[in-house]
């Protein structure tokens, strides 16, 4: 088997822990709302940035990847669902918090941005080798072999974003199955959203270029 | 979330720590492999983080909060 397939592989096994263990531990209606939620966001946000030539962000290698939906790796239906899953996880027991409960959620939202960047160095460096994306622009900040700084802003955005909508769905008065529905929907919200949130660090940095 | 009474066992409780550490020793042994390890971009950030959750699992009286 292909060393790259296998890692596909190993990374779905791997959520369904995840999802195991947010069921067990947060409910069933957290864990629909976030994978559900996270899936969404991957499978139309990485369509979206591979397709639209407009952006001028990157595309994924087709040479590395094996299972696609479309122009996006079936691997990004997960890939934002488990990283954030981690980064909340990991910061809410570091600080004590709990984002759902409203205990110190200013700051495990925080801490989490913190996790995504260092995440960020780790999966970046890794991409990197194979490489996993084709970058369609030339930045003026680079880290690991050609890979934008930008990396590391685009992950913390992605939990400050994804959580904080989450977070204001989940308190939402609604029955579970409206609520799941609602935070789905939302990637319409959020994908613009993280999309600014990356044009401004491009803005800043081409200034400081 | 769960009761005190309905509390997952160790395993449960301790996924995401196993799964970060399951793509931490993959992402930099591949690195490795192709010469391309960073000890400053593949290991410290994420490992501050694995270390600081250790530390307050191991350090917590109550261990209250998620998994």
């Amino acid at each position: 088997m292909d060393t790259f397939l296998a890692l596909e592989l190993i990374a779905l096994a791997l959520t369904g822990l995840l999802i195991w263990h947010s069921a067990r531990t947060r409910g069933v209606t957290f864990t629909w709302m976030f994978f559900l939620g996270g899936a969404f966001l991957g499978l139309v946000r990485e369509n979206v940035v591979a397709q639209v030539a407009a952006l001028n962000l990157y595309s994924y290698n087709p040479a590395t990847f094996h299972l696609w939906i479309g122009a996006a790796p079936l691997i990004l239906m997960v890939f934002w669902s488990y990283t954030i899953y981690l980064a909340l996880t990991f910061s809410e027991v570091i600080v004590g918090g709990n984002l759902i409960g409203g205990k110190r959620k200013v700051r495990v939202i925080l801490l989490a941005m913190v996790f995504m960047a260092s995440y960020a160095c780790l999966n970046e460096a890794f991409a990197s080798i194979y490489p996993l994306v084709l970058w369609k622009f030339k930045p003026t900040l680079t880290i690991w072999g050609g890979t934008p700084a930008m990396v590391l802003w685009g992950y913390a955005g992605m939990a400050l974003i994804f959580l904080t909508t989450l977070l204001l769905v989940y308190k939402l008065r609604i029955r579970t199955i409206y609520r799941v529905m609602v935070f789905c929907a939302s990637v319409v919200v959020m994908i613009p959203l993280h999309l600014l949130w990356i044009a401004i660090f491009r803005l800043a940095t081409s200034a400081i270029g | 979330m769960n009761s005190g009474n309905n509390r997952p066992n160790f395993f449960i409780r301790e996924i995401p720590l196993i799964v970060l550490l399951v793509f931490w020793v993959i992402y930099a042994g591949i690195e490795i492999i192709r010469d391309r390890f960073d000890l400053l971009t593949s290991v410290i950030p994420t490992g501050l983080f694995i270390i600081a959750y250790i530390v307050v699992r191991l350090t917590s009286k109550e261990q209250k909060g998620q998994g």
